[in-house]
């Protein structure tokens, strides 16, 4: 009963001082310390200050400010111009149109980037003004970015991967190749959703341009060859071997400045702007990533998710249960911790339940990274809810709101891969 | 009733790990509940260089570390990570012994204790390509992870380079990296099967995980629980070091049974590394002072 | 007074993005030497230190941008003296809380020094010396927030409405 309390106790502190308008990173920074000062013997302080540091100054993250750096780079070019010009004759004819630039925009993006946040951030630095602009319905297309933009982690690299396969001691090279065709499946699903709503409400969808020949469709496409060159040479960059995944982004950073030289659009005040917007924007998810880490780090002195963790596995559910009850219990979570925390946090009393249930442990990676998906788009704490507050300036209860038919196509996803296990298994088996 | 939060940077399965959670589960028994000791696995408590400072400042009471990994700090505690000086495991017990009453006095000036320490099995050489003598080394794209692993590098004329573990599957994939010297047991761990042939059975150095306790949060124990906590930790050093040596064999195996060569290392190389551990020898007793001198004297005796 | 409070926080976000040029200098350097064969070493952690003097170095600054983000639902609706009093309990609460991360942020750093902890990686640097970057940042936090209170008491605080977009 206890655990109850404590629970009851730190969520209704959370809502109070959100609710009452305190900055979302101090929010969760506060209501870790309060988890630490009722119900540890630990000194807060120090251990606060210790875990801020280390997951500021982790090396792990730095792709996130560098790629944040290239939007807004890429913000102040024609390039997203360009991009959507070369686009909308091939999408004419596709129910929903450009919207869809999202869905392909971040499942490309998902393949350079291992984090949803700067997926979030870059996608949407190009899109969200060019579609407003084109009057696009502000929903869909928020809605569709927050909810697409999650494939960062679920197609290759990704950060959550990794983190889950050195927990799981899993091939992180086989968990990278099984989050391939589910990534499609969901890039699929999002865009069928597209479709059918724009099927459904064709008075909101701007009008098509004017049809084109097939010639002028191609020579149109000529716009699209600055930001294939871009995309393809990040891409390039990593499956050469001449960066890793991380250091990626920095070809990214140099890509976007070479690309505005060339355009005409990079002088001293744009560089400046784009500099400090991005830091900015960098800092403001900082510190939010600083009050995440510490109530991570009090969630572990409390033992909170791992006390749940233990109950579900205790239930002795059979395996298709079990996999019901661990989607719900890690939904839960994800409203209220962030995905890595999630794992690194439950995966010690998760996993020996889950081998003992016969469940195959790639296939259970998979599951978790789109679990872990959701909880970038549910409220209270989602990152990819706060990065889109931050670009959009909207409330998050109507981004949340916006986003929620992607989480039930994640739900519906799971199903899939649940019925057609092989989506997850298939690919690996032939490395 | 005590509570202890005993942070540590390896996975639950790793076999450090399952060591402590033994540990922890026998001293709940021996004190009958009244000290219970939860081990935070997988870093999910502190990160594997923080723990240190944390069992220091009293935010965790016990935590392991990997002792090498602190070189930096203070030139002792890396010397289980010199490489070709203790190379098998009665080596590598003797150089504990020897190392002990140094590292004992350290840690008890920074308000620690040392519990116990169990070697990792000893490190060896993974490549791309076959390697016969250092030559082959040379331009070669090898993972410097550690001062040491740098060092050796620059010796042998080979390319350091810095990946991190998270990245290092995909480094090699891709090429970034054509060898890394490590145990069998983490070259299981992180699949290096997938990606390099060879294996190089040099034994390099064997390092050691320590469990360090914060000594207020010792002595605010009363005598009884103490001693199981002693008791235990003598119990713990003891499996764990048996634990390595089975880990080594099996893991020897598991790697042959993925489709690698695992080779014992041509006489060539064999010189040729030990002619680089002299040097290294020389280079760390600079550095290391009259501790130094003091416990290599007391390993050769 | 304003004046030299204004270009605390400027002064600092303009350090911050120095820093920011920093981490893409630092990873660059890795990649290049990788490339053309020399060895840096250390560079992924000066790439992390860099990042964390961006990203704590630009907190007041981007606080003062009113670009960090918070559930402004309630907020929103209220007037007058109610709307002020929620603003101050807001201010007052986000005060005491970067009030102690400054605080611990400075005790890190001189526990550092004291532990002589230093970096276990090929940087091997002395973890005090980058520390000291959060203890500014977020000293300049604690600083912004307090001169945000006493602006919002004398009712002189720009309002913030959800209608500015960012750029
Ligand atoms: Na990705
Ligand atoms: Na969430």
């Amino acid at each position: 009963m206890n655990e109850i309390l404590v629970t009851s106790l730190l969520i209704v502190a959370l809502f109070l001082l959100l609710g009452s308008g305190v900055w979302i990173g101090l929010t969760l920074a506060g209501v870790a310390w309060i988890g630490m000062e009722l119900f540890s013997s630990r000194p807060a302080g120090d251990a606060m200050a210790i875990t801020i540091w280390g997951s500021a100054s982790s090396w792990t993250l730095t792709a996130l400010p560098l790629f944040v750096w290239m939007g807004e780079i890429l913000f102040r070019t024609k390039l997203s111009e360009s991009m959507f010009r070369g686009l909308a004759p091939w999408v004419n004819a596709l129910p929903g149109r450009l919207l869809h630039t999202n869905i392909l925009g971040s499942t490309i993006f998902a393949a350079v980037s291992g984090s949803s946040a700067a997926t979030c951030a870059t996608i949407g630095k190009m899109t969200i003004p060019e579609l407003s602009k084109r009057g696009y319905p502000a929903e869909k297309v928020v809605g569709s970015l927050g909810g697409a933009s999650t494939l960062g982690l679920l197609i290759p690299p990704s950060i959550i991967m990794i983190v889950y396969g050195v927990a799981a001691e899993v091939s992180i090279a086989k968990l990278f190749v099984g989050g391939v065709l589910p990534g499609l499946m969901l890039a699929a699903l999002f865009s069928g959703h597209l479709m059918i709503w724009a099927l459904l409400n064709p008075a909101k969808v701007p009008k098509a341009d004017a049809d084109m020949s097939l010639a002028q469709k191609l020579a149109e496409s000529r716009h699209l060859i600055p930001v294939v060159l871009l995309i393809g040479g990040v891409i390039g960059s990593i499956y050469t071997g001449i960066a890793t995944a991380t250091e990626a982004a920095a070809i990214g950073v140099v890509g976007a400045l070479i690309l505005s030289a060339a355009q005409g659009s990079l002088n001293r005040s744009t560089f400046v702007a784009s500099l400090l917007g991005a830091t900015r924007l960098y800092c403001m998810i900082a510190l939010i990533l600083a009050g995440a880490a510490f109530l991570t780090l009090s969630m572990g002195y409390i033992g909170l998710p791992r006390h749940l963790a233990e109950f579900v596995s205790g239930l002795g559910l059979s395996p298709g249960v079990l996999l019901v009850a661990l989607a719900l219990f890690y939904i839960l979570l994800g409203c209220f911790l962030d995905g890595i925390s999630m794992i690194v946090l439950t995966m010690g009393v998760i996993l020996p339940t889950v081998t003992a249930a016969g469940i195959d442990l790639i296939w259970f990676g998979i599951f978790v990274v789109i679990v872990v998906e959701m909880a970038q788009i549910t409220p209270p704490v989602g990152f990819n809810l706060f990065v889109l507050q931050g670009m959009t300036r909207r409330e998050i209860t109507w981004i949340a709101r916006v986003c929620a038919p992607y989480f039930g196509l994640m739900v519906l996803a799971l199903l899939l891969l649940w019925w057609f296990p092989g989506l997850v298994t298939w690919l690996p088996s032939r490395m | 009733q005590t509570k202890w939060d005993l942070p540590a940077a390896y996975p639950a399965t790793n076999f450090h790990t399952v060591n402590l959670t033994q540990f922890a589960a026998d001293v709940d028994k021996a004190t009958s509940g009244k000290l219970k000791i939860t081990v935070h696995a997988g870093a999910s408590l502190f990160k594997a260089p923080e723990i240190k400072r944390a069992v220091q400042g009293g935010q965790a009471q016990i935590g392991e570390i990997l002792l090498p990994a602190y070189q930096n700090e203070w030139q002792m505690f890396g010397a289980d990570g010199i490489p070709f000086l203790a190379t098998s495991y009665a080596e590598s017990k003797k150089l504990y012994a020897a190392q002990k009453p140094i590292l004992e006095k350290k840690l008890a000036e920074q308000g620690m204790m040392l519990l116990y320490a169990v070697a990792w099995p000893p490190q060896g050489l993974y490549s791309k390509k076959p390697i016969n003598s250092a030559a082959d080394l040379k331009g070669n794209k090898w993972r410097a992870y550690s001062p040491a692993t740098s060092r050796i590098a620059e010796l042998v004329g080979a390319q350091p380079v810095t990946v991190q573990a998270a990245e290092l599957s995909q480094a090699l994939a891709t090429g970034v990296v054509e060898s890394n010297m490590t145990s069998g047991a983490t070259g299981v761990d992180s699949k290096l099967y997938e990606h390099l042939k060879y294996y190089y059975d040099v034994q390099a150095w064997l390092p050691k995980n320590a469990v360090l306790v914060n000594k207020k949060a010792f002595d605010a124990l009363d005598k009884p629980t103490q001693d199981a906590v002693l008791k235990a930790g003598a119990e713990a050093e003891a499996r764990g070091w048996a634990a390595s040596e089975k880990v080594n064999t099996d893991t020897l195996a598991t790697l042959k049974a993925n489709g690698m060569e695992v080779l014992p290392p041509s006489p060539q190389l064999k010189a040729d590394l030990q002619k680089v551990g002299e040097t290294m020898l020389k280079e760390w007793l600079d550095k290391a002072g009259a501790d130094g001198q003091a416990m290599l004297g007391a390993y050769r005796k | 007074m304003r004046k030299l409070l204004d270009s605390l926080y400027t002064g600092s976000a303009w350090l911050a993005a120095l820093f920011m040029i920093g981490v893409l200098a630092m990873v660059l350097l890795s990649i290049i030497s990788r490339v053309a064969g020399f060895h840096v070493p250390g560079t992924d952690a000066y790439a992390g230190y860099a990042m964390a003097g961006a990203g704590f170095l630009a907190l007041a600054h981007t606080l003062k941008s009113n670009e960090h983000i918070r559930v402004t639902l309630i907020i929103g609706k209220l007037t007058g003296g109610a709307r002020r009093g929620m603003e101050m309990w807001a201010l007052g609460v986000a005060t005491l809380l970067s009030g102690l991360l400054a605080f611990y942020a400075w005790r890190l750093a001189w526990q550092s020094h004291e532990f002589h902890d230093i970096s276990t990686g090929n940087d091997a640097t002395p973890l005090w010396i980058p520390q000291i970057l959060m203890g500014i940042g977020c000293t300049v936090l604690f600083i912004a927030f307090v001169d945000e209170w006493i602006l919002e008491m004398q009712g002189r605080r720009a309002r913030a409405g959800s209608d500015t977009r960012h750029e």
